[in-house]
């Protein structure tokens, strides 16, 4: 048993965050911040971080990658949340899934640009009728030999209008008589005639899309896996993100920028005597989603996924995503009636950062599978409660 | 990063799983809450041939050679079945710390014995308010004939009862401030002028109100430094937090086994109860607890194991852990429903032994305080 990185995990951690020390500058952080996409100087540093080899440590050499195991994924995440480095990639995490399920001719397509900082991927799965239930989607793809023709509406595809390409998961039969049977998946350029993305504005403030397809057309090169074999890629996208996640450098960030606020500003008070205890909660909390997130990303590592090892990967991004959320919370206590303060308001304490990320919290708990598809994942295959 | 366990720990952790299935079932368990002495020689006697109490002891005397993590996996499973017999107290209370500051002579004279299962040991610390902090220790150890004569009352101290020696800590100086003027002393069970009662608890294990009235002890049975006790026994407070657990481990881990078998059988409106996701989050939510309680206990074991520093960890841990075995246990009893809360089940054991570890080495708040002073508060 060894809880520390290996030599080489720690060189690349010290790489990329040197890297992002020097080249993450206030237009990156502004554009991150902004919540609205991926903006130019998003792009340009998405770029350089490619040249250098930073977006896709765990790929293959050949694609633009170094090769490296899952934890390098997790450091690289650590490092670009806590830089205010553009984020999500979902780009990388599908390209996971075209290394399982693409051909040659794919991968080496749209690997490199991924791996490069080209192009970005958009995750296209989500429709107005299937969120949760993601195999019951409509949005129709009829097979024209060569190529095939695109009808129907996505949905929440955040980013969709800063990418290049859609993952698009379409039905290609509507008679299949198991729903998830006759579904394919084509990744798609958003340039397309008859592609039209508007923007939706979430609570917190971030851009996402509805994408709606009228009649647009895809060459039979850019089906990923089989016709109707869709749900396997699905699968196999999900198995690319299904890494524990864990290092919480962020959040241990944000717990200490809020101790230091209540030590100078509130600790006096004996009103404020609950927070020393209630933000060491929280620090306990955060210590054992990281390590426990950890564990399941070096298990999955040796070939041990988090589900057939009860559930660790799943269970530290619950734990995560639920202390995420009393964090923002408490310290928008702590804050008081400052908390409330938006983004250049007179009186806004640590810049209404804290009030940003409060908004946007309810969000992560959300997206990328709910916490409840996670618990139903977690008691179904994780401890093989039955379904009915 | 390597989450796996050793060839040869795997190997301990399927031995010692096997021979305590066999050798310590629940009616062991239920005897040994209503024998006098709480424990069964016989097995204590057969876990000594096995080598247990010397696994992480040098080989040089008797020990195994092991190391702190191989010791973790022990309690783990000790913790599983709920193992009665004083090793806690012998090997984290008693053997280690001598193995850490005990002289020469007091490491051949005592870890051999120890080792061999013929010395039981304990320490001898809390004291009538419960607290694991210096200002809290009041028994005096006052100079007098080439030693020390101690007076004062312990309380809730385990395997007292049965302990061959303690490890008492006392004041020798009250003079300064309350963390300097502690001494550790290695006192013989035996001596004139001890007296122990064993107390009623929860977990009907044997903590004991232990009376030291004019109790002499040599100087040569002075463990570590005069007067500067306390720097050692915070740190056996946070292996034995560490420890502990560990034990709490095993403990969740049969909860929630137990859970998941018996919601898939049992059937309520024609499904087994499993089925219903209010059951189901209630078993997620559980494993949440005993995975985030088995990474940050192997963490800090680990930490141990390698020379790493392990103060924040055992706070970390122990402050989790109190709270896991709580939450483990409550939502295994609504997920099990009435069987559960019969005394006859297996639950109430672990019921009443979640809020026994909860308590011991300093409970949840007690050890978010010393997360909170990490952090940079000022707490009391």
């Amino acid at each position: 048993m060894d809880f520390e990185l290996t030599p080489e995990e720690k060189a690349f951690q010290k790489e990329i965050r040197e890297f992002l020390d020097k080249e993450c500058n206030k237009n990156v952080v502004a554009e991150t911040l902004s919540l609205q996409g991926a903006g130019p100087y998003s792009k340009e540093l998405l770029r350089k971080m490619g040249a250098a080899r930073l977006l896709a440590p765990r790929w293959p050499e050949e694609y633009g990658g170094r090769g490296m195991g899952a934890m390098s994924e997790v450091i690289k995440v650590d490092e670009i949340t806590s830089h205010n480095a553009p984020f999500p990639l979902d780009g990388v995490e599908l390209g996971n899934a075209i290394l399982i399920s693409g051909t040659e001719e794919q991968k080496k397509r749209f690997l490199p640009g991924v791996a490069s900082g080209e192009i970005d991927i958009a995750l296209g799965y989500t429709e107005p009728n299937a969120g949760s239930d993601v195999a019951s989607i409509q949005l129709r793809a009829v097979d024209n030999g060569d190529h095939f023709i695109l009808n129907g509406q996505k949905i929440y595809n955040s980013e969709a209008h800063v990418c290049e390409y859609h993952w698009l998961l379409t039905r290609t039969d509507p008679t299949a008589e198991k729903k998830h049977r006759g579904l394919s998946m084509f990744i798609v350029d958003l340039k397309s005639p008859g592609i039209t993305i508007r923007p939706l504005i979430t609570s917190g403030g971030l851009r996402t899309n509805e994408v709606f397809y009228e009649d647009v057309k895809v060459s039979r090169e850019n089906l990923v896996g089989e016709k109707n074999g869709g749900w396997k890629v699905v699968m196999s996208a999900l198995y690319g993100s299904a890494a524990g996640g864990g290092m919480a450098t962020e959040t241990k960030n944000v717990i200490n920028t809020m101790v230091k606020y209540a030590i100078e500003e509130k600790q006096d008070a004996d009103e404020n005597q609950w927070i020393p205890e209630v933000m060491a909660d929280l620090w306990v909390k955060t210590h054992v989603a990281e390590i426990t997130g950890m564990r399941a990303t070096a298990f999955g590592d040796l070939g041990v996924t988090n589900l057939q090892y009860g559930g660790g990967g799943s269970a530290s991004r619950l734990l995560a995503s639920e202390t995420r959320r009393i964090l923002y919370n408490t310290a928008m206590q702590i804050l008081g009636p400052y908390g409330q303060l938006t983004k250049n308001s007179k009186y806004a304490p640590l810049e209404g950062e804290i009030l940003k990320e409060y908004m946007d919290a309810p969000r992560l708990s959300i997206v990328h599978g709910s916490q409840e598809i996670q618990k139903l994942l977690i008691a179904t295959r994780g401890l093989g409660l039955p379904r009915k | 990063m390597d989450p796996r366990l050793s060839e040869e720990q795997e190997i301990l952790r399927k031995a010692a799983r096997d021979f305590l299935t066999d050798k310590c079932p629940k009616t062991l368990v239920r005897e040994m809450e209503q024998d006098e002495k709480g424990y069964s020689p016989e097995l204590w006697k057969e876990i000594a041939d096995l080598g247990w109490m010397g696994l992480a002891f040098p080989e040089e005397y008797g020990g195994g050679g092991m190391s702190f993590l191989d010791l973790a996996i022990l309690l783990e499973e000790m913790g599983r079945v709920l193992f009665p017999e004083p090793f806690f107290s012998t090997v984290i209370l008693g053997g280690l710390p001598i193995l850490d500051i005990g002289s020469d002579e007091q490491k051949k004279k005592y870890l051999p014995d120890i080792i061999s299962g013929k010395a039981i040991f304990t320490m001898a610390l809390t004291e009538a308010d419960g607290k694991y902090d210096a200002a809290s220790v009041k028994v005096k150890a006052t100079a007098a004939d080439n030693g020390y004569v101690i007076n004062g009352t312990k309380l809730f101290i385990h395997d007292a009862n049965v302990a061959d020696y303690f490890l008492c800590v006392a004041r020798t100086d009250d003079k300064s401030k309350a963390e300097d003027g502690i001494t550790i002393f290695i006192v013989d069970a035996r001596s004139p002028g001890i007296s122990k009662t064993v107390l009623k608890t929860i977990a009907r294990d044997k903590q004991c109100e232990v009376i030291f009235d004019q109790v002499k002890v040599p100087m040569e049975n002075i463990l570590g430094k005069l007067n500067q006790g306390w720097s050692e026994v915070r740190k056996i407070i946070e292996r034995a937090a560490i420890a502990k657990s560990c034990e709490m481990l095993g403990g969740m881990e049969v909860v929630l086994d137990m859970t998941v078998a018996y919601v898939k059988e049992r059937v309520q409106f024609d499904v087994p109860v499993g089925v219903f996701q209010a059951i189901q989050h209630h078993c997620v939510y559980m494993l949440l607890e005993v995975e985030g309680s088995r990474a940050t206990a192997y963490e800090a074991a680990w930490r141990i194991s390698t020379g790493r520093a392990y103060s924040s960890e055992a706070a970390i841990t122990k402050a989790w852990v109190s709270d896991a075995y709580q939450r483990v246990v409550a939502l295994g009893t609504q997920a099990h429903g009435g069987v559960s809360i019969i005394e006859d089940h297996d639950m109430p054991l672990y019921f009443r032994r979640a809020k026994a570890a909860e308590l011991a080495f300093g409970d949840a708040r007690f050890h978010r305080k010393t997360v909170a002073r990490n952090l940079g508060f000022k707490v009391a």
